[in-house]
């Protein structure tokens, strides 16, 4: 075997190299150049070595992401590797690079020297941005799916004024199970209100809600009562596997009578605002989450409701917030349904959203608002 | 994370934007001897969990300065000298603001009470655009994406292999805090707090820095009360890491005066 003879010397080697490498002084001044960096960048090593800074050919975003990201990494550990970042051509256009670096330090340990090889990344780049906008579509047909599920007109009767409301969370990821429904189960008779909040996130939670919202619908047409509705949605799940470990707060709602039944599973429970009343929690009629470990104590309860009382029930993300306690979040709704005695249920709710909520909570919530008309 | 002499008075370093704890490697071991040190990561950044990262505490700097004060009360600190860099500056400053009684001293390296120039001739350095961009590229996550940077992958959690390779990185962040803690960053004003300080302040200007210029330096140390201003001859925006015997020897000339 015979050993290769060197095709190139050091230097053309160096010089020749199919990307680009520099060398900077370490404030980022740059001291050597090859020929792929002078294409890649469409500056001449005259304008460049002496004069300008690795820093002077980024556009303002990278140079901030340069000075707070990659010089720390590179003067900590003494390389950084494929950072992403673009350079300014010397025609004004931008050119996304892949940048890898070393630090060279001199025999005292100071920083003496930054070599850095420069890679075109325009094809990656756009493959990345086209994988993002494929993640955000994702994000999106969870968001729409969860709309469409959630709209359709409310029942109408004059003897009781409906509000609901959706509110995704701060960023499209938020996007989850949480529903509200409000139909008749006997039209003129009796109404059902509910609110629901599947586990999880995403496409996956908005397409279980649908499930288990159609199911409650077509459970409560059936005459069970709402412990009967709860025992129904527990076999449909564990039947189906979907859904499990939903809570939700199931409620009929007889006009004539003005009779609440109600039954809650693993859910917050409804808040009750009577006319000259402090208003409470209805805390009866509670179990476990749906297809949980224990289904078998389905109750419910009653409340014959005053006229001109309000209902309301909503989803955890209303009252709880990692800063402060769910018992905190509930006083609070309290306060705010307590000091806007009179005011319609849109009222109510538009200040409920408000003032529980800042804009940039990240959980989503559901409300339903049920109000009597008051008594003649 | 507590280092030093547990006995010795209490010196707590904080770090800015885009880096961790470990921006200080080269500085706190020469107040280990004789000060008790505190170190500590911001939400989201090195390992600090983010699964119930609370925006509506952090929508200002001023969650943040209440960590610190948190911080200090939690570990039963006094007579704090604390060492701000960057946004930590302005963090501390405003924590100074709230407990004086804490703090023995602040320490800004590289503060900024306002990033963006305005109308009536304040140039803090930057552009409402280029601040936009920034945060625009943070949403894309082209920038910083590196497999030593590595984001923690957040939602992700049906892709453990992401997370696996993740161990050990240096100045990870989450992605959606970090863009969360860059917008509070470069949109913060503070530059009506500077007067209220009452706390002895050294603040300490790199040559060359694009991120805190020279200007705004001189700003913060007209704007707060007794303060000292401390020009050095490192370059760039962190000291702490490119010129750490530099920075020491200021930190420590200053606390001992």
């Amino acid at each position: 075997m015979t050993a290769a003879r060197p095709t190139d010397s050091a230097e053309e080697l160096l010089d020749g190299a199919p990307c680009g490498y520099i060398s900077t002084l370490p404030d980022g001044t740059i001291s050597t150049v090859t020929r792929a960096f002078e294409a890649l960048t469409g500056f001449a090593r005259e304008v460049l070595v002496g004069r300008v800074r690795l820093r002077d050919l980024l556009p303002v975003t990278d140079r901030i992401y340069h000075e707070t990201h990659y010089l720390p990494l590179l003067l900590s550990h003494g390389a950084a590797h494929e950072i992403a970042s673009n350079l300014v051509r010397s025609d004004g256009t931008l050119v996304p690079v892949f940048l890898s670096s070393v630090l060279v330090r001199d025999d005292d340990g100071e920083p003496r020297s930054i070599r850095t090889v420069v890679f075109p990344a325009t094809d990656r780049r756009l493959y990345e941005q086209e994988i993002l906008r494929t993640q955000r579509g994702h994000e999106d047909i969870a968001l729409q799916l969860q709309q469409s599920l959630l709209a359709g007109d409310l029942p109408q009767a004059d003897e009781v004024d409906l509000d609901v409301g959706y509110q995704p969370g701060v960023t499209r990821l938020e996007v989850g199970g949480d529903w509200y429904d409000a139909f008749w189960i006997e039209p003129g008779v009796s109404m059902a209100l509910v609110v629901g909040d599947v586990v999880g996130r995403g496409l996956k939670a908005a397409i279980a809600m649908g499930q288990l919202r159609s199911a409650t619908r077509a459970f409560a047409s059936t005459g069970l009562d709402p412990a009967g509705v709860l025992r129904a949605l527990d076999r449909y799940s564990i039947a189906y596997g979907v859904g499990e470990m939903t809570t939700i707060v199931y409620a009929e709602l007889t006009l004539a009578s003005r009779a609440l039944r109600y039954a809650c599973a693993g859910h917050p429970p409804p808040l009750l605002a009577a006319p000259g009343r402090v208003p409470t929690y209805l805390f009866e009629a509670r179990s476990m989450p749906i297809a949980s470990w224990d289904t078998l104590h389905r109750t419910s309860a009653s409340v014959e409701l005053e006229p001109g009382a309000t209902v309301l029930l909503y989803t955890d993300g209303l009252v709880e917030h990692p800063s402060r306690s769910i018992a905190a979040g509930m006083e609070a709704l309290l306060q705010i349904v307590g000091k806007r005695a009179g005011e319609t249920p849109q009222q109510l709710g538009r200040a409920i959203r408000d003032e529980l909520r800042t804009p940039d909570y990240h959980d989503d919530t559901c409300l339903v608002i049920a109000q009597l008309e008051p008594g003649s | 994370m507590e280092r030093g002499n547990p006995t010795g008075r209490p010196i707590v370093f904080a770090h800015g934007f885009g880096c961790d704890q470990s921006m200080w490697r080269y500085v706190w071991p020469s107040f280990a001897d004789d000060r008790r040190v505190i170190l500590f990561d911001h939400p989201g950044a090195g390992h600090v969990s983010v699964d119930d990262f609370d925006f509506d505490r952090y929508r200002s700097l001023g969650g943040y300065a209440r960590d610190v004060v948190d911080i200090c009360d939690a570990l039963e600190l006094q007579d704090v000298d604390f060492v701000g860099h960057s946004v930590s500056g302005m963090i501390g400053l405003l924590a100074g603001i709230e407990r004086p009684d804490l703090f023995n001293s602040l320490v800004m390296i590289g503060p900024s009470p306002r990033y963006l120039n305005d109308d009536n001739g304040y140039v803090g350095g930057f552009e409402p655009a280029d601040i936009e961009a920034l945060l625009d590229s943070m949403d894309s996550n082209y920038l910083g994406w590196s497999a030593q940077m590595a984001p923690v992958i957040m939602g992700n959690r049906d892709r453990p292999e992401l997370g696996d390779e993740l161990t050990d990185t240096f100045c990870r962040a989450d992605p959606a805090i970090s863009r969360h803690f860059a917008k509070v960053t470069f949109l913060s004003d503070n530059r009506g707090d500077l007067a209220r300080l009452t706390v002895p302040s050294l603040i300490m200007q790199c040559s060359d820095d694009v991120i805190a210029p020279g200007s705004v330096g001189d700003y913060v140390h007209r704007n707060v009360p007794g303060s000292t201003l401390v020009q050095l001859n490192a370059t760039g925006h962190c000291p702490n890491l490119s010129a750490p015997a530099e920075t020491t020897a200021v930190i420590q000339a200053f606390l001992a005066a």
